[in-house]
């Protein structure tokens, strides 16, 4: 069974599997349409829409005056608005929504629309913002040791600074959603979000209407990645909005570049660094500063920037750190989740400073890595407080070392380039060590609703969201085991807020962890209700003479129930559901999970926050033609941990897609705005995640064996999800590696991520004419 | 049954004929993209809409066409064609290669080796590998590629694509579309000839013949040409234009010939560039390199060595190798055809000497004498599917004291149009074609070029990559 495909893996290659866009729909149907800003700072002196309103085919066009409720969607704080009023903040905020008979009345609509703004200075930049900007939120500080003492003591200091930039979800699926207005207030929403419960909550706040007026349904998103984590609900209250005010179902469909401009970002990071280490290489002590952009509201980011902090360690012990966080307000829009959440960013700097010290002491990157990881007892304490347990580090590292020979590899490379001057290539191998769980304890919480049917099949429904990470089809296989039956009596039923309620959202990559334990709860109520029911039936016919069957022993294997203790009693699945029917007990229950012993203290900046870690490393060997800027990904190799896998194929298939995106976050998907705040690449036209021939040319993925999680999670497997994405850190390394073999490692590359074809001619260019 | 209305389009699409008659139809317009077509009826919205401009392929539909009495299958981005397009044609969707109940072998790969996650790609992988699978039989890595190059996925890193790909390829069985008697019956019985299609307000005329071309584009010389559309669609799909009237000469055999003589290759300004590049692949490699990287195979299918030539686009891949293989352009118009070689006939940003009333008819290259080196380049952000940040088409040749005659230097996207670095020509005119004098000359690359910033590259990374070229070309034609 842990080898099952893709629930939906049939309807997706014939094109049976329904999206939102797909669901049929009538003549009725109003398509809604978002006037957004196209200033990045203004005030809107005057607005007229009355010509547009009188357009055929146009219902109603709705402004921020026609907010029923609040007019505000930040999901955690409230700072953003539904309809800007008086002052837009960003290109993309929406002010206008129009509901038409189509979207090309919408569109004409939209042009009769005239708005005055008197524009006003906008902050676009990090840099900027630090110069003159506002923090979102009071800074974050999490601080160990005593970095002062270390950094007088240290042999060496290397300081710096390093940018990351902002990566796009590009999920194939635009933003959606679908609302059917019924009776009364009654609302069902269909929207592609990762969060029903909050898409339901920020409507029933922006409508004023209870939430039990609301459903919100998901069957499956075209992809989400993070981006559908707060920011389908913008798409989503947009859609109510209009089909509240029209009493006729409406859909919002966003066109690629509107996407693009209008939802947030992977979350840009400017981090200064300063760190001394030894002569061997082992960092003593750290200070860093991180400064991100949140965009103009705050929505996720200080939970991003937090991990950011929490994952600046990433593999190492680090005695003495003090980690600033700050997020500033900048006038763009509101970055948010993306695979990893503040994990790669924080990594990223890391990861640098381990290549530089490795530069400076002449030695194997490799090598500096291994001895700064965490490692026993005395090398355990993150800058948090946590004590890394269970720790697979050195494990993974022997084992990828020599399956990937990375040493004789590293030789090749070293007589490669010395016969090449323009191709060089290069060579690295980095961890990832990634914290698993909310950080906001409280919504490590799941809950399940599992229905048995008088004909033997089996519903389940969970809080989670089906994205393709292949959540539903883990619980059908969870359902399933548990219960003793073939994954064909299993269906998992689309996620409704009306099945299960206060749901969190499909992310931190806790999907399967958290609703797995709450299918698993659910089903073992049901099991104790029929095996009650089973021991009765059996202990019905037997003579006096034999012992009776008890319901502890009753077991549910091959679709079958029996009794333990003596086999011969047995009764099919299916039979035993349709006799439970007929003693009238109830063959429906609900399961609920919370992750046990985390904590963490935001004041202090210390606590437990992770129920374990997950780790993993990769070896990427990539060539590069220093005159065009050019890579290849010559081979990957990738050792992971995911505890007893539960479905090893969605599993290698979650790490593949996870380094490929996280390739493409390192290499080519660049965000470039002009300094009006127009993001130039809007579209896959200049937006370039990676294609089918950008992957490794040799691409190894292996699971670590032997090592189920310590920690108690369903099945002892751990998530996948969100880690892979990390290890393409390798890729971005490998290249500075080739880099840097132009100065045959004596000159230290500029270098940031992206490493655009730009970013990587402009540092070659500098080193030869450094070696002229 | 024949058509003979010429108001009237007919293709095949689900085993029967379908006749859109536009005078008619309220919702559907000659401009009426395939995918919105097809995403308006209920039994095809497996046909995806991720970008609407021909990056993502997941709109990716199978054209067939009866061609010497065998059916000939493309894939094509169905967010770039219009309607008209699929006269005498046939439709080939996700829906038609199989079901959950019947897979096709390609489909069954995908689900055995989970080519899928979230599946919003897949149905176009599907097409495009259905496309594979009927005209490459056990297809190599670099062919599977090619295939897919077009179509994006963000879920599954394509690896497990590329497996799918290969599996189906590996074990070909005959599928439901081995017998297509039926098919070919009804698409011989569409009839081609001269079609004008009017709406609301726009008309499109779709002449069969390059004489009625001709005689269209000088009665309405206002009217935009169409061949592949992969230009003109963005217009429709991206911003949403009304283009009022359209001459469509995107099927009209004349204008597709490819043929070589003594002196030179001639190339049909309406041949598709997937058949320029086999065509180029031996016979000329500099012009071959550059379409190997040239959008996808979905796009080259539609596009036409006219079109590009037609948008006259700085940054378009074409011409500058053009210019360096010293082709030919032929115009035909009110006063017969005439011959423009290529370095005159771009004449700035978007303009060429090709006016209203004329067509581009024909490229003809000469083959290129001993002892000519041409070389191309292109250098984008991502190395497939991305439009060039600098591109460049290069001549030389050395005499015997390694001196350099017949020395071109063209590049794109440097400047508002494809320019010659004529300063740096000039420097190295009469010097040893050495690295020393390289090195020299690409210093002068400044004083020809100021390039812009824009959301592919900066000014100063473009002039980085001019001089690398330069110097890319040097070390590929030296002796070592
Ligand atoms: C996803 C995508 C990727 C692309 N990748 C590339 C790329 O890698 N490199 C590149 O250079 N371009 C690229 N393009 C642009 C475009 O595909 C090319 O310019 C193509 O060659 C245009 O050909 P067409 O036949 O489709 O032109 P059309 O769109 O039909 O026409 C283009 C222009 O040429 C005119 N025209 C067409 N035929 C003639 C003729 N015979 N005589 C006179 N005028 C004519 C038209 O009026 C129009 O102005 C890409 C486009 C897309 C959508
Ligand atoms: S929709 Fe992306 S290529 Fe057609
Ligand atoms: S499977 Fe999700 S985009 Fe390909």
């Amino acid at each position: 069974m842990s080898k099952l495909a893709h629930e939906s893996a049939k309807f997706h290659v014939t094109g049976e599997a329904v999206y939102i866009d797909d669901i049929l729909v009538n003549e009725q149907l109003l398509h809604g349409h978002v006037v957004y800003s196209p200033y990045a700072h203004a005030k809107i002196i005057s607005y007229n829409i009355e010509e547009a309103e009188n357009l055929e085919g146009v219902q109603c066009i709705l402004s921020y005056k026609d907010i029923p409720g609040e007019n505000q969607m930040g999901p955690v704080i409230h700072d953003e608005l539904v309809l800007a009023s008086d002052t837009v903040t960003f290109i993309g905020q929406a002010i206008f929504l129009i509901a038409a008979e189509s979207e090309e009345i919408a569109r004409n609509a939209e042009k009769l629309i005239k708005i005055k703004y008197k524009e006003l200075k906008p902050i676009l930049s990090i840099v900027d913002a630090i110069k003159s900007g506002v923090l979102i939120q009071p800074k974050r500080k999490i601080e160990n040791g005593n970095l002062r003492k270390a950094f007088k003591k240290a042999a060496n200091i290397i300081e710096g600074e390093l940018k990351t930039g902002a990566q796009e979800q590009w999920y194939l699926e635009t933003q959606i959603a679908l609302v059917y207005p019924g009776e009364g207030k009654d609302l069902l929403v269909h929207s592609s979000t990762q969060h029903p419960s909050e898409t339901q909550a920020i409507i029933s706040e922006v409508l004023g209407i209870p939430k039990n007026e609301i459903e919100v349904q998901v069957r499956r998103m075209g992809g989400a990645f993070g981006g559908k984590e707060t920011q389908a609900n913008h798409t989503a209250a947009w859609a109510s909005l209009l089909a509240h005010h029209t009493r006729r179902p409406v859909k919002i469909r966003l066109f690629r570049d509107d996407d693009q401009k209008m939802t947030g970002k992977r979350h840009r990071f400017l981090t200064y660094y300063k760190a001394s280490f030894d002569k061997k290489g082992v960092i003593s002590g750290l200070d860093l500063e991180q400064h991100t952009d949140a965009g103009a509201a705050t929505d996720l980011t200080m939970a991003i920037l937090e991990r950011a902090m929490m994952h600046a360690d990433n593999a190492y012990y680090i005695p003495n750190i003090r980690i600033l966080g700050f997020a500033w307000f900048t006038n763009l829009p509101s970055n948010t989740a993306f695979r990893g959440f503040g994990g790669p960013q924080g990594m990223a700097c890391i990861e640098t400073i381990i290549d530089k010290i490795a530069r400076q002491l002449k030695k194997d990157p490799a090598e500096i890595r291994r001895i700064n990881f965490y490692r026993g007892e005395e090398r355990s304490e993150t800058p948090y407080g946590q004590i890394v347990e269970h720790n697979r580090l050195d494990i993974i590292d022997e084992q990828l070392m020599q399956s990937s020979k990375y040493i004789d590899r590293r030789d090749k490379i070293k007589q490669f380039n010395e016969k090449n001057e323009f191709i060089k290539r290069g060579i690295a191998i980095t961890p990832v060590k990634f914290g698993i769980s909310f950080t906001t304890s409280f919504l490590n919480q799941a809950g399940a609703l599992v229905h048995v049917y008088k004909d033997g099949t089996i519903l389940a429904n969970h809080g989670g969201t089906e994205m393709g990470q292949g959540l539903h089809t883990k619980i059908q296989q969870i359902t399933a085991l548990e219960f003793g039956v073939s994954t064909e009596r299993i269906k998992v039923n689309a996620t409704s807020t009306a099945k299960v309620p206060n749901t969190s959202a499909t992310a931190a990559s806790a999907g399967t962890d958290l609703n797995g334990m709450a299918i698993k709860d659910a089903v073992l109520k049901l099991k104790n209700r029929i095996a009650i029911v089973v021991a009765e039936e059996f202990n019905k016919n037997i003579p006096k003479s034999k012992l009776e069957s008890d319901e502890e022993d009753i077991i549910f294997v091959n679709d079958n129930i029996y009794d333990s203790e003596n086999t011969t009693r047995k009764i099919s699945f299916k039979d035993a559901v349709n006799l439970v029917y007929l003693n009238q007990v109830s063959l429906s229950a609900t399961g609920f999970y919370k992750t046990p012993d985390i904590h963490f203290d935001r004041e202090k900046g210390k606590g437990h926050p992770y129920f374990y870690y997950s780790f993993g490393m990769a070896v990427t060997e990539i060539e590069l033609d220093t005159l065009t800027g050019f890579f290849k990904n010559l081979r990957t190799d990738i050792l992971h941990d995911v505890g007893e896998p539960l479905n090893k194929r969605l599993d290698i298939g979650q790490i593949e897609g996870g380094y490929i995106q996280g390739q493409g976050w390192c290499t080519t998907e660049e965000c470039k705005w002009d300094d009006k705040g127009n993001l130039l690449n809007h579209s896959p036209d200049t937006y370039k995640i990676p294609n089918i021939q950008d992957i490794p040319k040799d691409f190894r993925v292996q699971l670590l064996e032997g090592f189920p999680n310590s920690a108690n999670t369903i099945r002892r497997s751990k998530t996948v999800a969100e880690p892979p994405l990390m290890l393409a850190l390798s890729c971005w390394l490998a290249i500075k590696d080739a880099i840097s073999a132009v100065g045959n490692h004596e000159i230290e590359p500029e270098y940031s991520l992206p490493a655009t074809n730009e970013v990587i001619l402009l540092s070659v260019d500098k080193i030869r004419k450094q070696l002229d | 049954m024949k058509n003979k209305n010429s108001h009237i389009i007919s293709f095949v699409l689900d085993g029967e004929v379908v006749d859109i008659d536009f005078s008619g139809a309220q919702s559907l317009r000659p401009t009426t993209t395939v995918l919105n077509y097809l995403r308006s009826l209920p039994n095809h919205k497996g046909c995806k809409e991720g970008c609407a401009e021909g990056d993502c392929g997941a709109c990716t539909v199978v054209l067939a066409k009866y061609e010497q009495k065998k059916i000939r299958y493309q894939a094509v981005d169905a967010c770039l064609i219009f309607l008209p397009m699929l006269h005498g044609k046939q439709l080939i969707t996700v829906e038609n290669v199989g079901s959950s109940h019947k897979l096709h072998p390609v489909q069954e790969a995908m689900v055995d080796l989970d080519g899928s996650q979230c599946g919003f790609c897949t149905p176009g992988f599907i097409m495009a590998m259905f496309e594979l699978y009927k005209n490459t039989s056990i297809p190599t890595n670099d062919q599977i590629d090619d295939a897919l190059t077009g179509n994006l996925c963000r879920c599954t890193g394509y690896r497990s694509i590329i497996d799918a790909a290969q599996r189906a390829g590996a074990k070909k069985a005959r599928d439901h579309f081995s017998q297509q008697k039926e098919i070919k019956k009804m698409l011989g019985g569409i009839h081609t000839n001269n079609i004008q299609l009017s709406n609301k307000n726009q008309v499109y005329h779709k002449p069969c013949d390059k004489q009625s071309a001709l005689k269209l584009i000088q009665r309405h010389p206002k009217a935009t040409i169409v061949a592949g559309a992969t230009d003109i669609a963005l217009r429709v799909t991206k911003n949403h234009e009304n283009i009022p009237e359209i001459i469509d000469i995107g099927d009209i055999e004349e204008l597709k010939k490819i043929s070589s003589s003594k002196s030179h290759y001639k190339i049909g300004a309406g041949a598709s560039l997937e058949s320029v590049k086999a065509f180029s692949k031996v016979r000329l490699p500099a012009l071959h390199k550059m379409l190997a990287v040239f959008g996808s195979k979905q796009i080259r299918h539609l596009a036409t060595l006219g079109g590009n030539l037609g948008s006259a686009s700085p940054i378009g891949d074409t011409t500058p190798v053009l210019i360096a293989l010293k082709a030919i352009i032929v115009i035909e118009g009110k006063n017969g055809a005439r011959k423009v070689p290529m370095s005159k006939f771009i004449t700035g940003y978007r303009k060429s000497q090709c006016k209203a009333g004329e067509l581009i008819t024909e490229i003809q290259i000469p083959r290129a004498r001993n002892g000519a080196l041409i070389r191309s380049y292109k250098i984008s952000k991502r190395k497939d599917l991305d439009i060039a940040t600098v591109s460049a088409g290069f001549r030389v040749c050395l005499d015997k004291s390694n001196i350099p005659t017949d020395l071109m230097l063209v590049y794109g996207g440097m400047a508002e149009m494809t320019k010659r670095a004529v300063k740096t020509e000039e420097f190295l005119s009469g010097k040893v074609w050495n690295r020393k004098m390289i090195e020299q000359a690409s210093n002068m690359i400044s004083a020809d070029f100021n390039p812009i910033s824009d959301a592919r590259s900066g000014a100063r990374a473009r002039e980085v990559m001019a001089k690398n070229l330069l110097m890319k070309f040097w070390t590929e034609t030296t002796k070592a």
